[in-house]
């Protein structure tokens, strides 16, 4: 249509392709984008008469589930907008024993959140060290009248009923509290591993569980630690896959890096959702696939990764072949890189650090400095020298 | 079923006539502004007016209608305040005025004048001229700017409607609106080949220049020049000449459009049980379809920059259009018997 000459100055071929006419064909297609939108099923969600389901992880409003809180005042200090308001009294309880000391417990008088001032940052949740707050998907408490948005500490346990359990956790992530530093567990036998893993778990999840503000949250933990228990069989149907080399290379380097890959890869097994067959898929090319980026471990892999595609078909009627190949091309997103350790600088003294010290001092009086700056110059001169630092083209200090 | 024999005498046949015109414009306010919220919701996946009224918001133009008038009416201080009120009337009334001559049905029609086409091309560009009142005497810059730009905007396009529609008339070889569409025949825009179709698209373009719709709103402007010469209205005055005039315009150039490009009342095939559903239901099928046009093309362009409007019009559309009309005249005088 109309094209403007004037503009016609920048030489991107996509512009002059644009600017190309196109006999109004280009209007034609515009009207056929909108009333293809206008056909295509309008997604609307009425809001106040309609509800959404929101994520499970909306920053609605903070609950605070009282009597974890040990008013140990991390919230409060963390909180960026200082909204946090608590208050508490020691109380002395009777001794254990006869004559002994009496015990103090902090009993919480006032917990509250100012939400005019909060900023949903989540920075006290996240720091709560004895999971008293939580978030909610709650976000409807606005007021009239801004003082009322300073909920007490009974407001605030009253959202715990909007509490939803986490949600589980996504496939391949790693397990929060699995050990990461447990190359003895691995070093032994194979049905020991799976132990440990399940065990740890077992430790880790209650914690939380016992933490969570509903039974639905409890009974979920509960389900995972479950989940794992038939990992021993499938153990066995694999079982040079990942260990047989997993305790060498531990062996060798002595890092927990070995360690670290073959609870990643056992931890993907209760991660997984319910589908059971994904479960028993899973591991058994994670745990080949983790050695494989290993250094210096490709004479024992071959034979370990035949074993394992031959024990597959075995296994689960799922991963064929080409998913193994898969797998171990693209190992999976939690796959430990190997990474180098940070070299300490040479101490290899290069020059006598006194002459270093008289020269720079020299050089900086000549050049004017004041003869303090000029011995604190050369002293750093000096001690750059005796660590075989190297110094500046000014021979000073900065 | 035998109706009573009523007998009118010419003055009463004229209230009766200027009533139900003047009835039609309210109800393609309503109706249109209902729709066009709609049509725009949807197309920007929204779903607009949702409450009043119930079902789907169907009363949300008659809530805003209620709204307007009960608003207060300010006339700024600055303001020449006789052309300042009588603006909205002048910008309102030709668009009513346009409703006389479209032909609803064979016989459902006001005035069929020999004239027609001529009489509402010429009445249709007086609705400038409150615009440009508007504009000038509400005391304030952004109003000015947007009147001169309604007036320079009319000026460009005026010409591309009127040539259009001229070369309509010539191949129908009638002004009388009755005349054009009894002289169309079956396919009405496709034949003769190629010019019903550019004259429909320049009388379009025309058109939507002329109503000020998107993308030739540059005298509203509202993101620029805040509804140009209606900043300063409010309350009724501005329900009328904005809205209720955008609304009746968009009707009117939906009838005339129907109308000389459609084939009006006659049925899109000549073909039997289609020929014997009434005129009047044709003719508010093509008008609706045009109507919606407007409404489509609406929310899918952006709009033009000012020069880029005046460039459109005086480059590209007037010399199609006098191109068209020499087309026109060569097939009129030359195409073989048979053709025409």
């Amino acid at each position: 249509m109309a094209i403007d000459e004037g503009m016609r100055t920048e030489q991107d071929p996509r512009l002059t392709k644009a600017r190309r006419p196109g006999f109004g064909l280009g209007l034609l297609k515009g009207l056929g984008v909108t009333i293809r939108h206008m056909l295509s099923h309008n997604k609307v969600i009425q809001y106040p008469d309609v509800k959404q389901d929101l994520p499970p992880r909306t920053r609605g409003v903070i609950a605070l589930k009282e009597e974890n809180c040990t008013v140990c005042m991390l919230c409060a200090r963390e909180c960026p907008d200082w909204c946090i308001y608590i208050d508490s009294h020691k109380e002395t309880l009777p001794p254990k024993r006869e004559g002994g000391r009496a015990r103090k417990r902090n009993v919480l008088d006032r917990f509250a959140i100012d939400y005019a001032l909060c900023m949903y940052c989540g920075i006290c949740v996240e720091v709560c060290p004895y999971d008293a707050l939580f978030w909610s998907r709650e976000f409807e408490y606005s007021e009239y009248d801004i003082r009322q948005l300073t909920h007490e500490k009974e407001r605030l346990s009253d959202w715990m009923a909007s509490v939803l359990p986490p949600p589980p956790l996504e496939v391949g992530a790693e397990v929060p509290g699995s050990p990461t530093a447990a190359p003895a567990a691995t070093v032994e036998a194979t049905a020991a591993r799976p132990a440990t893993t399940t065990s740890s778990a077992a430790e880790a999840r209650p914690a939380q569980a016992a933490a969570a503000p509903t039974t639905g949250t409890a009974a979920t933990e509960a389900a995972r630690p479950a989940e794992s228990v038939p990992r021993p069989t499938e153990e066995k149907k694999a079982p040079t896959a990942a260990p047989a080399e997993m305790a060498p290379e531990t062996l060798a380097t002595g890092e927990p890096a070995g360690g670290g890959t073959a609870s990643d890869a056992t931890a993907t097994a209760p991660a997984t959702s319910p589908e059971a067959s994904a479960v028993k898929a899973k591991p058994a090319p994670k745990a080949k696939a983790a050695p494989k980026g290993k250094k210096g471990k490709a004479d024992s892999t071959p034979a370990a990764d035949a074993s394992a595609i031959e024990a597959d078909p075995a296994e689960a009627p799922k991963p064929t072949a080409e998913e193994v190949a898969q797998y171990q091309e693209t190992p999976g997103p939690n796959v430990e890189v190997p990474h180098e350790e940070p070299k300490p600088i040479a101490l290899v003294p290069t020059e006598d650090p006194e002459a270093v010290y008289r020269e720079v001092l020299e050089e900086q009086l000549a050049k004017g400095s004041s003869p303090q700056v000029a011995e604190a110059r050369a002293k750093v001169a000096r001690v750059k020298a005796e660590r075989g630092i190297k110094r500046g083209p000014s021979g000073g200090g900065s | 079923m035998n109706l009573p024999e009523i007998t009118l005498t010419a003055w009463q046949i004229l209230l009766v006539k200027v009533g139900i015109i003047l009835m039609i414009f309210p109800l393609a306010g309503i109706v249109g502004g209902y729709a066009e919220h709609k049509i725009m919701a949807h197309i920007q996946h929204r779903l607009g007016p949702m409450y009043p009224g119930g079902f789907h918001g169907w009363a949300a133009t008659i809530a805003d209608t209620v709204k307007f008038i009960y608003k207060e009416d300010i006339i700024p201080a600055a303001a020449d305040k006789r052309v300042f009120r009588i603006a909205p009337a002048l910008i309102l009334a030709p668009v009513i005025m346009t409703y006389l001559v479209i032909p609803v049905d064979r016989t459902l029609i006001v005035e069929d004048l020999d004239v027609g086409i001529f009489y509402l091309l010429a009445v249709s560009s007086v609705s400038v001229i409150g615009v440009l009142m508007a504009g000038w005497s509400s005391a304030n810059k952004y109003a000015l700017i947007g009147g001169l730009r309604a007036a320079a905007q009319l000026i460009a396009y005026e010409l591309p409607i009127v040539l259009a529609a001229a070369t309509i008339a010539m191949l129908a070889g009638t002004l009388s609106l009755v005349g054009i569409v009894e002289s169309q025949d079956w396919p009405y825009i496709l034949w003769p080949p190629g010019i019903g179709l550019i004259a429909f698209l320049v009388f379009l373009s025309g058109a939507v220049a002329e109503m000020a719709r998107p993308p030739f709103d540059m005298p509203v402007a509202e993101s620029e020049i805040i509804t140009g010469p209606f900043t300063e209205y409010s309350g009724i005055r501005f329900m009328l000449c904005y809205l209720g005039a955008e609304m009746g315009h968009i009707v009117a150039f939906a009838g005339v459009g129907a109308t000389l490009f459609l084939g009006g009342y006659r049925p899109i095939v000549p073909w039997g049980p289609l020929e014997a559903i009434p005129g009047l239901f044709w003719f508010l099928g093509k008008t609706f379809f045009m109507v919606f046009l407007f409404m489509w093309i609406r929310p899918t362009y952006p709009r033009l920059r000012e020069d880029q409007l005046q460039k459109f019009a005086w480059k590209i559309l007037i010399p199609v259009s006098l191109a068209l009309i020499l087309v026109a005249g060569a097939w009129v005088l030359y195409a073989p018997e048979g053709l025409r």
